[in-house]
């Protein structure tokens, strides 16, 4: 991460909320995020991943630490930095009565955007997210895909330079999350951006960076490939092709090697998991070689499992695994 | 979705104030509980005036101008006052959770937030008041007995009343950006506004109290009345409301939401 402070996007130091006294709900959180940075903000329900948004915005006040954007301190009335964010909460509500003009008019107009201005980026971004044809309609009756498309074209309005989006993809059908997310990597260009989310494959796919947060404690925070690096990948699929008899010989074969302690045939997939000490480069050497010993063909091989996901779960079970000596750490 | 990326311009600064109290301003003015104030405050006075003028020309029944419209303001205060509690209590609490985070999340600072949503609310209560309060007054001098009605006498009555209803606005408003329940605002301003209102009364006739004022209102429309001492009433009402502004505005620029 970067070492000069005013380079940063987002800047957090001991970053603590605790609320009235009864609930942590954030302890010690330092962050550094460079500018387009993508940073995808993981952790179980109850994690603290909405106060840390919301202490970036400046809509809490930290009980102890700051918050710094763009090498700013973040307050509930630092307005002007808040004029270069675009959020979207979690399931986003619009005020009654409104249509897409009107709302987007009125927030345009909490940026201060002038008439000019406002009226041409409004009308462009309600044709971009595809609401032209309802731009008069009550929002109030509103589907979730619009919604969330109003609440895309919401935080664009002000051509913010850091994005913070809790929950993009909650509730949307399969077309229009597919959509969201080709929207992110576009705009993932040339912005920064803070995505909330508890589904794992989109942070996967969108994100270059990850913080992990348990309990309040963020217990990861780096590249998303560091994260994935954490995970030991020791179970792998193979689709093969050749003749019955040699492939059940080569499975014979590799059932006596040491370094596999799982290895199953489904139709014509080999599934092999490895022993927790044994070498993957060299033991998938072995396998190659014994299939081609037998004359079976590799038509593909891929790693099982979510690998986000697996590490994202090893990683809050190793740091729940670790008892007080938490604590321990957290003095040094 | 193809966005587009226009170029970055400077900001009106005082574009989010009007973004909230127009906003504000529309949402209050449509809501049930306004149009449920305007059509009692209209019915009742336009009824009480109805019946003043009926017992005048049918019984005979004199009742001068100054004291049924006195009688009427009186009304208005006491009759009221819970309404307008209810319409104002829950200025800023009852935007609380997400609908708050949509607007505090832009480019607006809470100071702002405070004094669009005070302002809005000041004008709708106190416009509604002044047009009311003015067609009774009209009403009563065509109306009823209005030989004593003085026209300053009744401007004086109005303002002393209206200086009232400034702080019942302004204490409601700052509870409302103090709490975050709009029921424990409406609790808390209600007894601390009756609870005052009563204590003033116990006090020594010298000290000014809501209740003193309003029984003066006959004789001020009549043109009885101290001018100065009436308008340092009214300063020391509008110079408490405008602290009490202050505490809330602070208050909640230092609060979460």
């Amino acid at each position: 991460m970067a070492e000069i402070s005013s380079d940063l996007v987002v800047e957090t130091n001991q970053l603590t909320k605790i609320y009235q006294n009864r609930q942590i709900a954030l302890n010690d959180v330092n962050l550094k995020l460079e500018p387009g940075c993508v940073l995808g903000l993981l952790g179980h329900n109850g994690a603290g991943k909405t106060t840390l948004l919301r202490l970036i915005l400046g809509l809490h006040r930290p009980t102890a630490g700051w918050v710094k954007l763009f090498g700013e301190t973040m307050t509930p009335n630092s307005a002007d930095l808040r004029c270069r964010i675009g959020y979207i909460p979690t399931n986003p509500q619009f005020p009654k009565g409104m249509t897409p003009i009107t709302y987007l008019d009125y927030i345009a107009r909490l940026f201060g955007l002038p008439a000019e201005v406002r009226k041409p980026r409004l009308a462009s971004l309600i044709r971009a997210v595809d609401l032209l044809g309802a731009s008069g309609d009550c929002v109030d009756n509103f589907s979730n895909g619009m919604i969330a498309r109003l609440a895309v074209a919401t935080s664009l309005i002000n051509e913010p330079d850091l994005l913070i989006w809790d929950e993009p993809t909650l509730g949307l059908d399969p077309e229009a999350r597919r959509s969201m997310l080709e929207l992110i990597k576009t705009l993932a260009r040339d912005k920064t951006l803070i995505i909330a989310s508890h589904n794992l494959g989109d942070i996967d796919e969108v994100c270059n960076h990850a913080a992990v947060l348990s309990h309040g404690h963020l217990i990861y925070f780096g590249s998303l490939q560091d994260l994935k690096g954490r995970m030991k990948r020791n179970h792998y699929e193979v689709d093969l092709e050749g003749d019955q008899k040699a492939i059940t010989k080569a499975m014979t074969a590799l059932k006596s090697m040491a370094e596999f302690k799982l290895v199953n045939l489904r139709q014509r997939r080999l599934e092999l998991r490895l022993t927790d000490d044994a070498n993957n480069t060299s033991a998938l050497a072995n396998v190659f070689m014994t299939l081609a010993d037998s004359k079976v063909a590799v038509i593909s091989i891929r790693s099982v499992g979510m690998q986000t996901e697996q590490a994202f779960l090893d990683l809050v079970e190793e740091e729940e695994s670790r008892g007080f000596a938490r604590a321990y750490k957290a003095a040094a | 979705m193809d966005v587009a990326v226009p170029t970055r311009l400077k900001r009106n600064r005082l574009l989010p104030y009007w973004a909230v109290l127009q906003a504000d301003l529309k949402a209050t003015f449509n809501s049930w509980l306004y149009r449920f104030w305007i059509l009692l405050a209209v019915g009742v006075l336009g009824g009480y005036l109805l019946y003043r003028f009926g017992a005048m020309r049918v019984a005979g029944m004199l009742q001068s101008a100054p004291e049924a419209l006195g009688e009427m303001l009186h009304w208005v205060v006491y009759g009221t006052i819970t309404l307008i509690i209810a319409l104002t209590a829950g200025t800023i609490s009852s935007e609380g959770g997400t609908m708050a985070d949509s607007v505090l999340s832009r480019g607006i600072s809470r100071y702002q937030y405070f004094i669009g949503k005070w302002h809005a609310r000041l004008a709708l209560v106190l416009g509604t008041y002044f047009a009311t309060s003015i067609a009774a007054m009209l009403g009563g001098y065509f109306m009823l007995h209005s030989d004593s009605l003085t026209l300053h006498g009744g401007f004086v009555a109005i303002l002393i009343v209206a200086s009232m209803l400034l702080f019942v606005v302004t204490f409601a408003v700052s509870v409302s950006a103090m709490s975050s329940n709009t029921l424990v605002s409406i609790a808390v301003v209600w007894v601390t506004l009756y609870g005052g209102g009563f204590l003033l009364t116990q006090l020594p006739g010298s000290i000014p109290s809501p209740e003193r004022a309003l029984q003066s209102l006959p004789d001020v429309m009549k043109g009885f009345y101290d001018w100065n001492s009436l308008a340092q009433t009214m300063l020391i009402s509008v110079g408490v409301s405008t602290a009490t502004a202050f505490i809330g505005m602070i208050t909640f620029s230092r609060r979460d939401v």
